[in-house]
């Protein structure tokens, strides 16, 4: 019997069918590109069922509060059991933001943990590019969503996502075009000239003349 | 010289009365209903963006909304509310609303039956903190700014399972974001079966059989839909759509696809549902349809499948949930507008 079984029956026993999630644990990522960064918005929400053990990982001292310090521990638990890679090479994801649920929110399934991560990237040539993301986070309880967002910037175009079953496992290619190195030229040429113009017409340009 | 004067006439009156006067009428008849105290209670300033964003599956104990619930109306104000809704809704719209609530009243009687789970860790029924306050009393109505013919306003009704958001703005009457569900999503009421949400069941499932197999093998997503993408907390995301193109969709299959979008497009008034619908069927070659789930179906009952259809101007996921029950009784439904989602156009 594993460890879902167990759980379900527990769960069905205990509380009501109207209970929203019950014996899994929620983990929704979506994914932002752009030339020169990558961020994961990552919604974490434990089911009723499952949310005590997960308080036990997380309120390590019991006292119903959840410090910044033990914030900071669970983070770091997460982005060990989480695998970020950029064309085969590990991404530096650093956290932006974090808000945790109270206790009492996430006892009652409805508490969500939010983190935002981000990974600065170093190489912006053009060409096809591969992100993987594998997500090993409670893995035997964990209901996993992955997805991109549609970019903002219309040189990256998402080629495919490709993803397991349980969606733990996610690869997405995309391709970014290059930028032509004469285009970027002609565009800080033409900028120049305009100020140019600009300022010649503010300083140095016709005057009106004086009136006899 | 008569027939001028009753055509200037004619033309005037047609200038008083918009296809949202009436909606306006039926909310001022309601607000007029209102205390000194529920009044204040019950309209937001319109740019109330905490206001605005207050909506949830989860029921109204788990989630508390804004404005005054039907619980706490007398039987005019109650009256109105009703009329309210029936105006800015259309028909249908108006009874998949009262048949969700429906659905909820169950949910609750049922739950009262098996004492809702009393115990640690489990909810509490009746009043409190951890009451998750299910049933058709549990319905909130609120405003975002005054009901007006020109400037944009917001009606917003909702508890479990319910998240109405409606902009009008003008002559426009926006639905999106809107939150559609149903627990049971099949139940008998006066010897009648009531499935709240079964034609987005029976018509996706209608679609998804006339696919053919190469069809099939690009709409059907080969992982796990948990639950839905864009929800609740979730506006101003757009993801990547995923699954079959409609230009890859026969006529028929096409107009499929917009008689399913139509389950969610035409819940507002006709008038609104129909420039909505004309704005989706320009749109059709460029919108997707995506299945993940079982492929096979039984008539009369609902799909167990996740289903979610994409395109420029609108994004639907349909997501049965698979909480220790059956999972085609539990369903969860998210409208959306990527581009405007609140009369907000981008």
């Amino acid at each position: 019997m594993n460890v879902r079984v167990v759980i379900t029956a527990l769960a069905l026993a205990s509380w009501p069918c109207s209970a929203h999630r019950l014996d899994e644990y929620l983990q929704a990522t979506t994914i932002s590109l752009s030339r020169s960064r990558i961020r994961l918005e990552m919604r974490l929400v434990p089911g009723v069922a499952v949310a005590p053990m997960i308080l036990k990982t997380l309120d390590s001292d019991g006292d119903r509060v959840f410090s910044d310090a033990e914030q900071d521990q669970y983070v770091k638990r997460l982005r060990r059991d989480l695998d970020v890679t950029l064309d085969g090479q590990p991404l530096s994801l650093h956290l932006t933001s974090k808000t945790f649920p109270s206790i009492a929110d996430m006892e009652e399934g409805r508490g969500a943990i939010r983190l935002s991560f981000e990974a600065e990237i170093v190489d912006t040539r053009g060409g096809a590019r591969e992100l993987r993301f594998e997500n090993r986070h409670w893995r035997p309880i964990g209901a996993y969503l992955v997805n991109v967002l549609t970019p903002e910037d219309p040189d990256i175009r998402v080629v495919a996502q490709t993803r397991n079953f349980e969606q733990s496992s996610y690869r997405l290619s995309y391709s970014l075009s290059s930028r032509n190195p004469m285009y970027t030229w002609f565009a800080a040429a033409a900028m120049l000239t305009f100020v140019r113009i600009a300022w010649w017409r503010r300083f140095v340009g016709p005057r009106e003349a004086p009136k006899p | 010289m008569r027939t001028a004067l009753l055509g200037l006439l004619l033309a005037a009156a047609g200038l008083a009365q918009t296809s949202v006067s009436p909606v306006i009428t039926a909310a001022n008849r309601f607000l007029s209903t209102l205390s000194d105290t529920q009044h204040k209670r019950e309209i937001y300033a319109f740019d109330d963006e905490q206001q605005r964003a207050r909506w949830s599956n989860l029921p109204v104990g788990m989630v508390p909304r804004g404005g005054i619930p039907i619980k706490e109306m007398t039987a005019a104000q109650r009256s109105a509310a009703m009329s309210l809704l029936s105006t800015i809704l259309s028909a249908r719209g108006y009874e998949k609303v009262q048949q969700i609530m429906e659905a909820d009243e169950v949910n609750r009687i049922q739950e009262s039956g098996r004492g809702g789970g009393q115990g640690k860790g489990g909810f509490k029924q009746g009043k409190g903190p951890g009451d998750p306050q299910f049933g058709k009393e549990n319905y909130y109505i609120s405003f975002l700014g005054e009901p007006s013919e020109t400037k944009p306003w917001m009606l917003q009704f909702g508890g479990h399972h319910l998240a109405l958001n409606v902009t009008v703005s003008g002559e426009h009457g926006i639905l999106t974001p809107s939150l559609t569900g149903a627990q049971p999503a099949l139940f008998t009421q006066d010897g009648k079966t009531v499935r709240p949400l079964g034609q987005e069941s029976d018509k996706a499932a209608a679609l998804f059989n006339s696919l053919d197999e190469s069809q099939r093998k690009q709409a059907v997503l080969s992982f796990r839909m948990a639950d839905l993408v864009l929800g609740p907390g979730q506006d101003g995301k757009t993801i990547q759509p995923e699954g079959l193109k409609a230009s890859s969709m026969t006529t028929p299959q096409k107009n499929a696809l917009l008689d399913l979008i139509a389950e969610w497009a035409n819940i507002v008034h006709q008038t609104a549902a129909a420039e909505r619908m004309a704005q989706l069927r320009k749109d059709i070659d460029q919108t997707w349809f995506a299945w993940s789930g079982p492929i096979d179906v039984t008539p009369g009952k609902n799909i167990s499948s996740y289903y979610r259809i994409q395109g420029p101007h609108v994004v639907i996921e349909y997501a049965p949930q698979g909480l220790g029950g059956d999972p085609s009784n539990h369903v969860h439904t998210m409208y959306r507008d990527p581009t405007n989602d609140y009369g907000r156009s981008k």
